[in-house]
């Protein structure tokens, strides 16, 4: 966008986006590989009314799952991209995936049987995996000398690397059916919840974009790098901290959840940078939404196109998103000037 | 002291190397426009950023306002000064009022969103550097020297009393170099603001600025009016080249002559370079 942001532009376009939101997640609510009708879910006794049962206990909760990961995952890519200065990060790019999914596979192979907050091990194994691995690397990336870009991104890639390895490790000598259900949460994957659940993580979440806004006049003055920021005022050390653990942490709830969702955190904040521009406190919140709308959407056909069966829901992001991506960017980019 | 920057004993060396500034003192007056000029690798760009406080003085002080720069923190020093680098473009497309209006980070991040004030201030340093013409286009889309401009126009948008600058006249064409000096000259004298500038162009400075330093690669550091340090022997003997001076009306230019210059005048014998 030219004209910079006031309060009000920004405040229609959110309320815009979340007018969408809310209708794409009504409309993937009816739809099913049982139809269901509202007027009979809501005309009976619960305990004998199967409409009832599905949509309160099936589709709502997994929706508002994928509105959680998908606004958690899209917010958090955004933020990664403005940190490390680099269009190709995504929320995983720092050793997030690897590190849960070590996690998780350590839970599996483990046998482990316990809960948690009505969570696996394999859960809590992931956002611990998420958590220790970023703090991993910030703290390699640290020991490569004042804060530089390239040592944290090379730090990411190689500790990615090494946990993959140990990952296909396991794999190897792990049984077959423990191997099936960590490739299936590799792949991402939504399940229903528990509202408890969901309501922790989507306070988490949105506290976090909340926080992430506030940050975002900083992360603007970031873009010009270290010096320019720090000239300017900012802060630079302690917003890229704060912006750093709050994305992290937002990434680790996502994945713990959901497996490993890929795409959504790469091509939703690119989407919405590419029409809207590339000023954070616009970016940020629209690429929540965004990124909401975009998980449900795909996570409803996940559901469906197989049915009864599903599809990983990572399979599909990656399969609609890759095309609508590149239209997007050969249709935008030109305007925006971005290869000069 | 009455000096805005007030320098003393400076030492500054980075590591695995040997000292690049040494034992250097200056003082620049309130509303005085200073010229560092002196060969690649010299030191200039180091002096810069420790003026600014991207490095810290391995031994000696600086003062900003009779005040320890090592007092400041990140935000009361962004009040202080602003400094222009050699053009960073973003990686993502910001247009050029967003570019400017970010020098009001500062003053609006705990709302999100810039005042009247702040429009108003981004809009005079708009006017005076004229680049509210293009204020809508996205940065990548302009030439150098309006980028240039753009960058100059954000630090007038600090609303410092001191403006640091690095050779903000590299790749920039005849007329957009002076056009930038005119600019910084309006900014000194309309503003009352104390520019410090790197720069390569000796002519420049000698036509625009009060105060000149020469650092030196060995070195040494010539400090004082223009008119005194900007000397066909000291640049000479600085720059380890002959230079060839001239004058129109009052004012002396210097010219860097190579060995196989087309119709090199003889050269006086005080050089101390000659061949």
């Amino acid at each position: 966008m030219t004209e910079p942001l006031t309060p009000n532009k920004l405040a229609v376009r959110i309320a815009a986006a979340l007018v969408l939101l809310l209708l794409v997640m009504f409309a993937c609510s009816l739809i099913g590989a049982k139809s269901i009708s509202l007027r009979t879910a809501f005309a009976g006794e619960a305990a004998v009314n199967p409409d009832y049962e599905i949509f309160i206990r099936v589709r709502v909760p997994r929706i508002i799952l994928a509105v959680i990961v998908g606004a958690a995952l899209a917010c958090s890519g955004g933020v990664f991209q403005a940190l490390l200065r680099n269009p190709l990060a995504d929320p995983y790019i720092l050793g997030i995936s690897s590190g849960a999914g070590l996690g998780a596979m350590i839970a599996v192979v483990g046998g482990l049987n316990w809960t948690l907050f009505g969570r696996s091990p394999i859960a809590v194994f992931a956002f611990l995996g998420a958590l220790g691995t970023v703090w991993l690397v910030w703290t390699i990336g640290r020991l490569t000398g004042k804060f530089h870009l390239t040592g944290l991104l090379l730090a990411g890639v190689v500790v990615n690397a090494f946990f993959s390895a140990v990952i296909m490790f396991l794999t190897s000598v792990a049984k077959a059916d423990q191997v099936h259900a960590t490739i299936f949460w590799l792949m991402g994957n939504m399940t229903e919840e528990d509202f408890i659940v969901l309501w922790i993580a989507a306070g988490c979440v949105g506290a976090g974009i909340v926080a992430l806004f506030y940050l975002s006049p900083q992360l603007n003055a970031l873009s010009f790098g270290e010096d320019d920021a720090r000239s300017m005022g900012v802060n630079t050390a302690r917003t890229r901290l704060a912006a750093f653990a709050i994305a992290a942490l937002m990434t680790a709830v996502a994945v713990s959840l959901s497996g490993l969702i890929g795409f959504v955190g790469l091509i939703v904040p690119h989407g919405v940078r590419l029409v809207f521009g590339p000023d954070h406190r616009q970016l940020l919140p629209l690429s929540a939404i965004a990124g909401a709308i975009f998980l449900v959407a795909a996570d409803t056909l996940a559901r469906i196109v197989v049915a009864p069966a599903q599809l990983p829901v990572g399979v599909v992001t990656a399969i609609i998103g890759g095309p609508f991506f590149l239209l997007l960017l050969i249709r935008y980019s030109r305007r925006v000037g971005w290869f000069k | 002291m009455s000096g805005i920057i007030e320098v003393e004993n400076l030492t500054f060396g980075y590591t695995l190397q040997s000292e690049v500034l040494e034992n250097i003192s200056f003082e620049v007056a309130p509303g005085t426009f200073l010229a560092i000029a002196g060969p690649n690798g010299a030191g200039k760009s180091t002096l810069l950023n420790l003026l600014c406080g991207t490095l810290k003085p391995g031994a000696g002080s600086i003062a900003i306002d009779s005040a320890p720069l090592q007092s400041y923190s990140i935000e009361t020093l962004a009040e202080r000064i602003a400094v222009v680098r050699q053009g960073f473009l973003p990686m993502f497309g910001f247009s050029v009022i967003e570019t400017v209006m970010m020098a009001r980070t500062r003053q609006f991040a705990a709302t999100g969103f810039e005042t009247k004030t702040d429009r108003k201030i981004v809009e005079e340093a708009l006017q005076m550097t004229d680049t509210a013409h293009f204020a809508a286009r996205p940065l990548g889309s302009l030439s150098t020297g309006e980028r240039q401009r753009v960058f100059i126009a954000r630090a007038l948008a600090q609303d410092t009393p001191i403006l640091l600058l690095d050779e903000p006249t590299s790749f920039l064409d005849l007329k957009h170099q002076v056009g930038i000096y005119d600019l910084l000259k309006t900014a000194q004298i309309d503003r009352g603001k104390t520019i410090v500038t790197v720069t390569h162009e000796i002519n420049l400075a000698a036509q625009y600025c009060d105060q000149a330093m020469l650092l030196g690669a060995d070195r040494s550091c010539l400090f004082g009016p223009a008119k005194e340090v900007l000397r066909c022997e000291q640049i000479q003997n600085v720059f380890g080249v002959n230079v060839a001076t001239a004058t129109a009306g009052k004012q002396q230019f210097f010219i860097a002559l190579g060995k196989l210059a087309k119709n090199r005048p003889p050269l006086r014998d005080s050089t101390p370079n000659s061949q």
